[in-house]
């Protein structure tokens, strides 16, 4: 068992352990809680555990994006979302997944992980140990360089998104 | 097994959790919250296996930017669509817009 975690050095071990634990609990209690707030706070530790892989991976530039992007605006959007629709404590979430829907959800969370690990435990990858480092200027270039079009087309739909959102909030005049 | 499985894994749970957060829950932000956890994995590993196999990695972590831009954005239309739904029904439970009737 010692002589297969000699790929990751010992410290490496260590902080993978935790962050994959933070990542696991955070999205326990995102999943599981009965108090939309609370998941919310699930959703937020679990972020930040993955913006921890991303930094074991030497991509600091994606670690600080997901906490700015995610930590930063989809957590405040998802807040405004929950005060909005005063689905706060008391909101539809307080009774909790009756015994049919846990049912349900079972096999949906059962199903592609099993198969997935199986098949990543079966036709396992043969990564390198350590990963590449980039320098975030390499980053840059590729987005002014060969991948320009995807970053135009990024902004085009968040533009998109943004009227969309306003069109769909914007009160009609008229109507009831 | 090497790291990348390792990583591969974590990435895994976070979608069968999101998928599981997905099936149970019974309010719309409920569901845009397990959405988000299966949207992180995917982040994770694009970027655990651009980082650790001979593949691009700019075009992988490039390629993580965007899902997270893709977040946002599903992010920002989902609060609209929440909006809407919790005016017209009172609440934002799934069950409310069953029906395809205006």
């Amino acid at each position: 068992m010692l002589a297969r975690w000699n790929y990751i050095p010992a410290l490496g071990q260590v902080a993978f352990a935790l962050y994959a634990l933070i990542i696991l609990f955070g999205g326990g209690l995102a999943v599981t809680s009965r108090s939309l707030v609370r998941a919310m706070v699930g959703l937020v530790i679990s972020l930040f555990g993955v913006a921890g892989l991303y930094l074991l991976l030497l991509a600091e530039f994606v670690a600080l994006m997901q906490i700015l992007i995610y930590v930063g605006a989809v957590s405040v959007l998802i807040i405004f979302a929950i005060m909005l629709t005063r689905a706060s404590d008391d909101g539809g979430e307080a009774a909790g997944p009756d015994r049919r829907g846990i049912l349900r959800a079972m096999p949906a969370f059962l199903f592609p992980t099993v198969l997935l690990v199986m098949m990543l435990r079966k036709y396992g990858v043969t990564g390198a140990e350590t990963p590449k480092d980039i320098p975030v200027a390499a980053l840059g270039a590729g987005l002014l360089g060969p991948y320009t079009l995807p970053f135009e087309l990024i902004s085009v739909i968040l533009l998109a998104a943004i009227a969309g959102a306003v069109l769909l909030s914007f009160e009609k005049r008229g109507v009831d | 097994m090497n790291p990348l499985v390792y990583y591969q894994t974590v990435a895994v749970l976070l979608l069968g959790m999101g998928f599981y957060a997905l099936v149970s829950r019974r309010t719309l932000v409920g569901m845009l919250i397990g959405v988000e956890l299966m949207l992180n994995g995917a982040g994770l590993s694009i970027v655990a296996a651009a980082q650790l196999t001979p593949t691009d990695a700019i075009l992988g972590q490039l390629g993580a930017l965007l899902v997270m831009g893709l977040a946002a954005a599903e992010a920002t239309l989902v609060l609209a669509i929440v909006l809407v739904v919790s005016k017209r029904f009172g609440n934002a439970d799934a069950d409310g817009p069953r029906e395809l009737r205006g």
